[in-house]
């Protein structure tokens, strides 16, 4: 359900309540009025019956004649009330009692009027009309008694009615807060750790199934962004490929023209001066031929390296134990250039997912550039330390060699670009920058003239890639 | 008549090697270098009758010595040879008046005969 017709339905759910609560409330207040009009009434009634039993006692003692026109007077007088409030009594207590009420009355007058002033009753019409009097007057008091009772009860009915209300109101209230609010924030909690995961590069989406409201479709449309951006950083990744291409081709021509160049000069120049040379520079002829076809040769291998990158064959490894493995291999250069070095591996290091094979090119070809800038003598440091917060380890390939100069440090990952004189083929810092990428690391480096270069490489755990668990993939 | 003098500047070796072998079979006098930096310098000594010099090598470049030959020695002939050029490169050799542009790989003959026009010879 919207979230919008949550609050509608919440909305009105409360205005029913206040509303049941109002009318109900209402009701019984005019319940309560009309009860208290008629106990103002029935306390009149009460005192004139009162009045009309002394009027009586005051006949029967003394005969006098005056009391019973009192009497008579009371009743009359009793009549006409009963008759003008006969709505409000009956809305009160209903005909059945009103009518009785009337029924001893009428019976009084009825006695009341055979009464001679002139001459005293006789015992029994006396108290007949004590008995009825009585009546009267007891009945009278009595339903005056049972509606204050009545008032009473519906109060404190009311009151507990009301009581209830507003606790369930509030409970209601609170509940229903509590849930949209708790799945608002669930939702927007989930969406904040989305849009961050999104702003370091990780296009992923958010798991299961969107739910129905305005949250879900705010998750749903991060869901799309987080593919579209992902296509898009494809496309400005196709598009950056494309470029180093172009590059790539420039640099090829370049390349791979310069030998061929030397091959076709060397054989119109064999054929120009063939007479004069002595057998061994026919020779010395022929081996530069071979020495520039295997300079070709190398270049082709190095771009069909890059260009057709072997299939990986990622596993968990551990990143110390390559770098161990590694100077095992440039072992011997580090002897024959005197270079000393020096280990400073972390042993706090996460296993991270890699093809070993190409780490290690990648790691071959930075110590045998820092070896080379070295020459003989220095220093080779190499450093390995984990950075918690990415979740990343770091290798480190320091030197102290002759450094780089700036103009050329923005190049040196570019294909074809060396700084080497004759040994360098250019394509070693790209193809490892190749390699680097495809883990999800970075490579960096700084340099100094005279001081010496720093590469440092990082790559993500296994665990950020969630892959500690897989063997080979 | 006194020799011709030719300089050659690559920074393939071969390149130099061969041009030599090959002029010099010819007859005439050939001087290699395998950088701008050091040719500069030998320009700054002597004058060469025409000057061979690949467009694309480290530091010094061939675009500078060309300009530096028609500063010195406004005469002399540059001829331009390079394994890969665009076309504005090949624009801005013909404003500073190179007088021939050869790509890699480069035929000897055409070159000799370029040279040969520049001098006067053919």
């Amino acid at each position: 359900m919207k979230i919008e017709h949550k609050i509608y339905l919440s909305n009105a759910v409360h205005i029913l309540l206040i509303v049941l609560i109002g009318s109900f409330a209402l009701q019984n207040l005019n319940q309560i009025l009309t009860k208290f009009r008629f106990t103002v009434i029935a306390e009149g009634l009460n005192a004139t019956f009162l009045e009309m039993r002394l009027a009586e006692k005051n006949y029967f003692l003394y005969g006098d004649a005056e009391a019973l026109a009192n009497i008579r007077g009371k009743i009359e007088q009793t009549g006409t009330t009963l008759l003008q409030l006969r709505h409000d009594i009956t809305r009160a207590v209903g005909t059945e009692k009103y009518d009785r009420l009337q029924g001893y009355l009428e019976q009084y007058a009825v006695l009341v009027a055979s009464l001679d002033s002139d001459r005293p009753p006789d015992p029994v019409a006396r108290h007949k009309l004590r008995q009825t009097g009585q009546n009267l007057k007891t009945f009278s008091e009595n339903i005056t008694a049972l509606e204050s009772e009545r008032i009473g009860a519906i109060i404190v009915h009311s009151k507990n009615i009301l009581l209830y209300s507003f606790w369930a109101v509030v409970l209601f209230a609170f509940f229903f807060s509590y849930l949209t609010v708790h799945n608002i924030g669930q939702s927007l909690r989930k969406i904040v750790d989305l849009t961050r995961s999104i702003s370091k590069g990780n296009y992923q989406r958010i798991e299961g199934k969107p739910s129905g409201d305005e949250m879900g479709a705010v998750m749903s449309a991060i869901n799309a962004m987080a593919g579209e951006l992902r296509k898009r950083e494809q496309e400005i990744v196709q598009s950056k490929r494309l470029a180093s291409l172009g590059v790539l081709v420039a640099g090829v021509a370049h390349e791979l023209n310069n030998p061929l160049n030397n091959i076709s000069m060397i054989a119109q120049t064999y054929a120009e001066v063939y007479d004069g040379l002595s057998r061994e520079e026919r020779i010395g002829f022929m081996v530069r031929v071979d020495e520039e076809t295997e300079r070709l040769r190398l270049i082709i291998h190095n771009l069909l390296d890059y260009a057709k990158p072997k299939e990986q064959h990622l596993a968990r490894a551990a990143a110390n134990q390559v770098i161990q493995k590694i100077l095992s291999l440039v072992q011997n250069m580090l002897d024959i250039s005197n270079i000393r070095i020096r280990l400073l591996l972390a042993d706090d290091l996460p296993d991270i997912y890699i093809d070993e094979h190409q780490i290690q090119q990648v790691l071959v070809n930075m110590v045998t550039n820092a070896i080379q800038a070295m020459g003989q003598g220095g220093e080779l440091r190499l450093t390995s330390r984990y950075l918690a917060g990415e979740d990343e380890i770091e290798i480190e390939i320091a030197d102290n060699g002759k450094g780089i100069a700036p103009e050329f440090l923005e190049h040196i990952f570019d294909p074809f670009f060396t700084t080497k004189e004759e040994s360098g083929t250019g394509l070693g810092l790209w193809v490892s920058y190749g390699i680097i990428k495809n883990h999800q690391g970075n490579i960096r480096v700084t340099s100094q003239v005279g001081v010496g270069t720093t590469f440092v490489i990082t790559l993500p755990s296994c665990k950020k890639l969630k892959r500690c668990d897989d063997g080979e993939a | 008549m006194a020799k011709h003098s030719i300089m050659v500047i690559d920074d393939e070796k071969i390149v130099g090697d061969m041009a030599k072998l090959s002029f010099e079979q010819d007859g005439y006098e050939v001087e290699t270098f395998l950088n701008g930096e050091t040719a500069l310098k030998r320009l700054e000594e002597r004058r060469f009758d025409v000057v061979v010099t690949d467009l694309k090598m480290k530091g010094v470049d061939g675009l500078e010595v060309l300009r530096t030959v028609k500063k010195l020695y406004p005469g002399v002939v540059v001829i331009m040879i390079t394994a890969f050029a665009n076309l504005e490169v090949a624009i801005e050799a013909l404003r500073d008046d190179v007088h021939d542009f050869f790509p890699k790989p480069v035929k000897i003959k055409e070159l000799k005969a370029s040279i040969k026009r520049a001098l006067g010879e053919a």
